[in-house]
């Protein structure tokens, strides 16, 4: 019954020879592990038209959707981040084993005639394969892929003649936009695929037409393609499927922070298949004969010496000088890959940009995933407005000349100064290192350790150069002379006491964690400790002396006082809260901060109002509660450049 | 395929083909693929034609006559001929070429018609971007709730006598309304620039994006210079190239004159990668 449907269906459609065709292949020689690589190839193309298809229905192609589809599907679809793994990974595998695929076909000479054909069938796929690559790294729109797409467009650019209106169509305008994704994705779901489709097609006729080149046909019996070589095949196309799932498991696809275009992206980089010529981009000799001969020029005439190895080949050495030519440039590759890796390893700004990319990718998933969501203009947005975010790299802006963050200048990056012999040292502050601000530690060095506390001020110019002039010296003044009476405030009998001044001054600078917790405060400890800094209440030498003695308005909430009623003490009323910081800021110089000893700028008229806060918001710990890592100071030696 | 294959070789004519596939189906479909498989023959005879018998073997009329098959022009007048000659047994050559002719030239015209009307209403909806110019995507004119002249002048959030005097340069970002195709963003940041005050008060802006490869060109304290952190392009504080990598130097932004304490800077973006500064 089934045999007499068969039958009938092949003779309405022929499928036995097809089939027959397709799997009873001459393999002279016997099956061999080394034919498996084509297979290899055809089985990722497919991974990646299936793991792309189902991609496709959930990711949407606009500047304010593409990186939250991709998010979402990443983050909170079921099985998100495994599809979207295999495709990630797979793709670079397929690089991977179109190379190896390329130079076998080279040293094994399959190229000859009558194979030419398809070997250039094979150079139009790996062309195609490249594109999918490159239009697929932009499509998450995340700061990564949107950075070195823009580094690849604007080298389509500079291509000869046609070059600018190229850039502009593929991008969809002078600029990147809604277009650009379109675009992108039109051509990396449509075209490109169906272009691969079409050419692979093409590859494998004409593969069967020529058959398999076989070098050793005395290595066994022949057999044929259908079980022997099937196996062998299947056997490597399930190791490469237990690589790409278990890099997709256990490393994941990266998503970095949404495409932001007024937010530099220090750590921009190419995929690691195309580094070699991103480092070759950076050789001066390369530089002199302009951009496009390093970017277009010299690619293509190496990508014109492998077209033509099928004519080259006819000549007595031309295969030798293929093989030669094939392995000098796979050294080449290899030689400018590792140099790349070696260099971004050792570039501690590099190295610092990227912790910093990792650790807005982290955040932004923190808020996307918040019960606010995403809003409707974009991921980029949140990011835009988060004090987590922003506070670091006001600071890195305006704050880090003479202040520091943990040491570092807020995005974890070492501050360094020049010397006169043209190298580098660390560049000393100038001002206190504001990592601690507000926390328990920094107000008990204030009480305690004064002098030790604001010592970073003596590195100053206008410290060093004052000459008598009146100016802050954390050495020189009362408040240095009531905190450096160790033998009284340090004391065992004041322990209890200072404890409970801080834990007051810390209540009343109302910080969260650094991870935006809120704290909880000792009421008691607190209300103590409000009495000994209104009223003093010390034990030993110190009794009797309190804060409100010079700062009047301690103990109360942040109240502003206008320069007719300074006193020339500092206002302490909420200090080091929002509305103290705030106002210290804005002008620092007023008489109720530091007066005429101010020597730092005032930025109410430096920064919005609206960084303002982002800064302060920062510095209070006033943000969405985060789990990512603090930025930490890069500890490498500087790299010279 | 391969099943065919030594048939063609042996006799190039159609008629062990038309056989193939009705012996096929007579026979049982597996035995058949299996009986036939071990043809012990080398590569170089596969090799010699298989794509025509293929082709032959599908239409059984052209199959007929076995003159010219190769090419499918011959193919059609062929298929022509023979009810040409049952009609009208008196017509000449030369009638017959000319009717095949214009068959040739109505269907060819017809076929590229229909054809490319679609390709080609397609490819200039594609040039889109070129036909209309900036039209996807760029800034907005003046309006909106940026601070914008008629020139596009945009007011930045910094005030002159603010800027660092030791030729210290400062990062300002710069907003504005950003339309892109079709919505309008307003007042977001749409770029940065590098303001250096001088010793006479002149306020000279850069712009942050690398006349390079277009990615953002940050200062260096260590060596008072900029430099950008992806090819290692390197400039002068006065925006001078220092290497040899960036095409040309820093890209400066005109700066209004007379507006006293407030910085107006002219935001545009150039091409990168020339030594000539090419507004985008």
């Amino acid at each position: 019954m089934i045999r007499s449907l068969l039958a009938w269906l092949d003779d309405r459609t022929g499928y036995a020879g097809f089939l027959h065709e397709a799997l009873y292949e001459r393999v002279p020689g016997g099956a061999r592990w080394r034919y498996v690589w084509g297979s290899t190839l055809v089985f990722t193309f497919s991974v990646q038209m299936i793991t792309g298809f189902f991609l496709w229905t959930a990711y949407s192609p606009s500047a304010n959707t593409a990186w939250e589809s991709v998010y979402y599907i990443e983050n909170e679809m079921t099985f998100g981040s495994v599809v979207r793994g295999l495709h990630h990974f797979t793709a670079q595998l397929m690089i991977v084993l179109m190379a190896v695929h390329l130079v076998q076909v080279i040293i094994d000479g399959a190229y000859k005639a009558p194979r030419e054909m398809n070997f250039w069938l094979g150079l139009v796929l790996m062309q195609i394969v490249l594109g999918l690559s490159l239009t697929g790294y932009l499509l998450p729109w995340d700061q990564k892929g949107y950075y070195a797409t823009q580094v690849s467009t604007k080298i389509m650019g500079n291509a000869p003649l046609i070059g600018q209106q190229a850039q502009e169509l593929i991008q969809g305008g002078p600029k990147y936009g809604h277009h650009t994704l379109t675009r992108f994705f039109a051509l990396h779901a449509g075209l490109l695929p169906f272009s691969l489709i079409a050419f692979l097609g093409l590859h494998l006729y004409v593969f069967r037409r020529h058959g398999l080149t076989v070098k050793d046909p005395n290595h066994a019996p022949e057999t044929t393609f259908w079980p022997e070589q099937v196996l062998k095949d299947g056997v490597a196309c399930l190791a490469v499927l237990l690589l790409v799932l278990g890099l997709a498991v256990w490393k994941g696809a990266e998503l970095s922070a949404p495409a932001n275009p007024s937010e530099n992206y220090a750590a921009a980089r190419p995929e690691w298949y195309f580094l070699f010529l991103f480092r070759f981009l950076k050789f001066e000799f390369v530089e002199h004969f302009g951009l496009a001969f390093g970017s277009i020029y010299v690619p293509g005439a190496l990508m014109g010496v492998v077209a033509a190895m099928p004519l080259l080949g006819r000549w007595a050495v031309g295969h030798k000088f293929n093989v030669a030519f094939t392995w000098t440039l796979t050294i080449c590759i290899g030689g400018l890959t590792l140099m790349a890796f070696y260099e971004d390893g050792r570039d501690e700004d590099h190295q610092a940009a990227i912790l910093e990319a990792h650790r807005d990718a982290e955040r932004i998933k923190e808020l996307a995933s918040g019960p606010n969501r995403i809003p409707v203009s974009g991921a980029v947005t949140l990011l835009r407005e988060d004090p987590f975010t922003q506070g670091p790299r006001l600071f890195a802006k305006h704050c880090k000349g003479c202040h520091r963050y943990d040491g570092h200048d807020g995005r974890g990056r070492l501050i360094y100064a020049g010397t006169p012999d043209g190298g580098q040292v660390r560049a000393a502050a100038t001002a206190a290192d504001l990592g601690q601000f507000g926390s328990p530690a920094w107000m008990k060095s204030v009480v305690v350790d004064y002098s030790n506390h604001f010592s970073a001020l003596k590195n100053a110019g206008w410290f060093k150069n004052a000459d008598g002039q009146d100016v802050l010296d954390p050495d020189e003044s009362e408040m240095a002379d009531w905190s450096g009476d160790a033998e009284s405030l340090g004391s065992e009998e004041n322990a209890q006491n200072v404890a409970e001044l801080v834990a007051f001054l810390v209540a009343q600078a109302a910080h969260n964690t650094r991870d935006g917790k809120a704290v909880k405060h000792d009421t008691a400890a607190v209300d103590r400790g409000r009495t000994l800094a209104v009223e003093g209440d010390w034990a030993g030498a110190i009794n009797g002396t309190s804060c409100a003695d010079c700062h009047a308005t301690i103990g109360e909430s942040f109240t502003e006082i206008g320069d007719d009623d300074a006193d020339g003490y500092p206002n302490l009323s909420g200090y080091g809260s929002a509305a103290w910081l705030k106002s210290f800021l804005s002008n620092p110089a007023a008489g109720q901060h530091y007066g005429e000893k101010n020597q730092m700028p005032a930025y109410a008229k430096r920064m919005t109002s609206s960084e303002m806060d982002l800064l302060v918001r920062w510095l209070t710990g006033d943000y969405v509660e985060t789990k990512v890592e603090p930025y930490a100071a890069q500890r490498m030696p500087p790299v010279a450049r | 395929m391969s099943d065919e294959l030594p048939h063609a070789d042996e006799t190039p004519g159609s008629e062990p083909l038309e056989e193939t596939p009705e012996s096929a189906a007579a026979e049982q479909a597996s035995p058949a693929l299996g009986s036939e498989e071990p043809q012990p023959e080398s590569a170089e005879d596969v090799d010699v034609s298989p794509g025509e018998p293929d082709e032959s073997s599908e239409p059984v009329e052209a199959a007929d006559e076995p003159a010219e098959e190769a090419d499918e022009e011959d193919a059609e007048v062929d298929a022509d001929s023979p009810e040409e000659s049952e009609e009208d047994e008196e017509s000449s050559e030369e009638d017959v070429a000319r009717r095949a002719f214009v068959t040739q030239v109505l269907a060819g015209s017809i076929g590229a018609v229909v054809g490319l009307v679609p390709v080609l209403s397609g490819l200039i909806f594609f040039l889109d971007p070129l036909i209309r110019g900036g039209g996807a995507s760029g800034d907005a004119t003046a309006g909106g709730s940026v601070q914008k002249d008629a020139e596009g002048f945009i007011k930045l959030p910094v005030a002159r006598s603010l800027l660092p005097s030791d030729g210290t340069p400062q990062q300002v970002t710069v907003e504005d309304d950003l339309v892109d195709a079709w919505n309008k963003f307003p007042n977001v940041p749409i770029g940065s620039v590098w303001l250096l005050r001088s010793e006479s008060d002149e306020v000279t802006a850069f712009s942050t994006i690398c006349p390079h490869l277009g990615c953002a060109v940050e200062y260096r304290g260590a060596r008072s210079d900029f430099y950008c952190p992806c090819h290692l392009s390197a400039f002068k504080l006065d925006g001078s190239k220092d290497n040899p990598i960036p095409p040309r130097d820093m890209d400066s932004l005109a700066v209004k004159p007379g507006m006293g304490e407030e910085i107006w800077v002219q935001y545009k973006s150039f091409r990168g990668g020339i030594s000539e500064k090419v507004e985008v």
